[in-house]
């Protein structure tokens, strides 16, 4: 495998509410990163509940288990799965049958510094919670995306972990709003985009809006970033785009229907 | 028919958004200090209590947080009678 860059980026992508997209945004963004040639490698961390296998569509090619490797029954090479459709993409599962304190802060830190070598970004899948589990992804990571839903439950466990990510000197927090219905937004009955921005004050890395296929996607183990003609794949690939530096805009989710510019041209405010 | 106006083109106050981000402020404000709405009470009482046994108060004092980004402050404003 080559790597592209000198210098590797650990992610972490977390979110406080369970449900939101974490692991979705994790085998989407990975995807898209190895399909435009970056060597990739995603960590599984909910070690008891793991699922990255299942939407990466990878898990008949699992045998070893991080828990495996920090206790030495495998070398970490041995653990790491190859991506059916990628060779720049790798996956190292979590452990089905243990839990979240079986491995620790150091044991996860000295993994992610032997996989630097050989990957230009380390994506790490955090569990749901702010225990152990959410200390041990977090301790290795130099990024991270906060995935959330236009949702107070999941607003507030998003804004819990900005804070606890800030409290740990994170200096890249970037958002992600995941699911958003932009037909709910216009009629009232959804929180937009600005009202998150307003609400959790970090930079907006970018809006996945609600889409059937990702169910479809899921059932298949294909990530839906595959699939050109889904928005969500668009939504996914502007934030692969962003992740490398580049300026994307913003999707135009809130259409310019006939009655927002009738509302526009009369004076009220939007 | 005026109000089926005001419905169709103006952010309706009382649509479920609206409310969301409503409890949504007061919710995220305290949870970021670790307080609660109780201790909002208890503050007022406790700082008008301090003031008022060293300079007479006029009018209503009000006690409030006001946040700017991640950043909560408290806003006191306690109008003084003056001589």
């Amino acid at each position: 495998m080559e790597k592209k860059n000198s210098e590797s980026q650990v992610i972490v992508v977390t979110s406080g509410k369970g449900g939101v997209g974490k692991t979705t945004t994790v085998a989407n963004v990975s995807t898209g990163l190895a399909k435009l040639g970056y060597s990739v490698v995603v960590m599984d961390l909910d070690i008891g509940l793991k699922k990255l296998d299942l939407i990466l569509g990878l898990e008949n090619r699992v045998i070893y288990d991080i828990i495996q490797v920090v206790e030495g029954e495998c070398t970490l090479k041995q653990a790491l799965v190859k991506d059916k459709r990628f060779p720049a993409l790798y996956m190292l599962p979590a452990a089905q049958t243990r839990n979240k304190d079986d491995i620790t802060t150091e044991q996860v830190l000295a993994v992610c510094n032997e996989l630097k070598p050989d990957f230009d970004f380390i994506l790490i899948d955090c569990p749901a919670g702010i225990e152990q589990g959410f200390r041990n992804s977090i301790a290795a990571a130099d990024k991270a995306i906060v995935v959330t839903n236009p949702e107070v439950s999941a607003v507030r466990d998003a804004d819990r972990i900005i804070g606890m990510l800030e409290s740990a000197n994170f200096k890249d927090i970037k958002l992600l709003i995941n699911r958003l219905r932009p037909d709910m937004v216009r009629s009232g009955d959804m929180l937009s985009i600005e009202d998150l921005m307003e609400h959790l004050c970090i930079e907006l890395l970018g809006v996945v809006p609600e889409d059937s296929g990702v169910v479809i996607s899921t059932n298949r183990g294909e990530p839906i970033i595959l699939n050109d003609r889904s928005s969500a794949a668009q939504a996914f690939n502007n934030i692969v785009h962003r992740l490398l530096g580049k300026e994307v805009e913003f999707m135009t989710l809130e259409q310019d229907s006939f009655w927002s510019k009738l509302k526009r041209n009369l004076g009220f405010k939007n | 028919m005026f109000d089926f106006l005001k419905k169709v083109f103006s952010n309706d106050e009382s649509s479920s958004r609206s409310r969301a981000n409503d409890r949504l402020r007061v919710v995220l404000t305290h949870d970021r200090i670790g307080s609660s709405s109780q201790l909002m009470e208890t503050l007022q009482e406790e700082i008008i209590a301090l003031i008022a046994r060293h300079i007479e108060i006029e009018g209503t004092p009000e006690v409030h947080f006001i946040t700017e980004g991640r950043h909560t402050a408290l806003d006191i404003s306690i109008p003084l009678k003056g001589r």
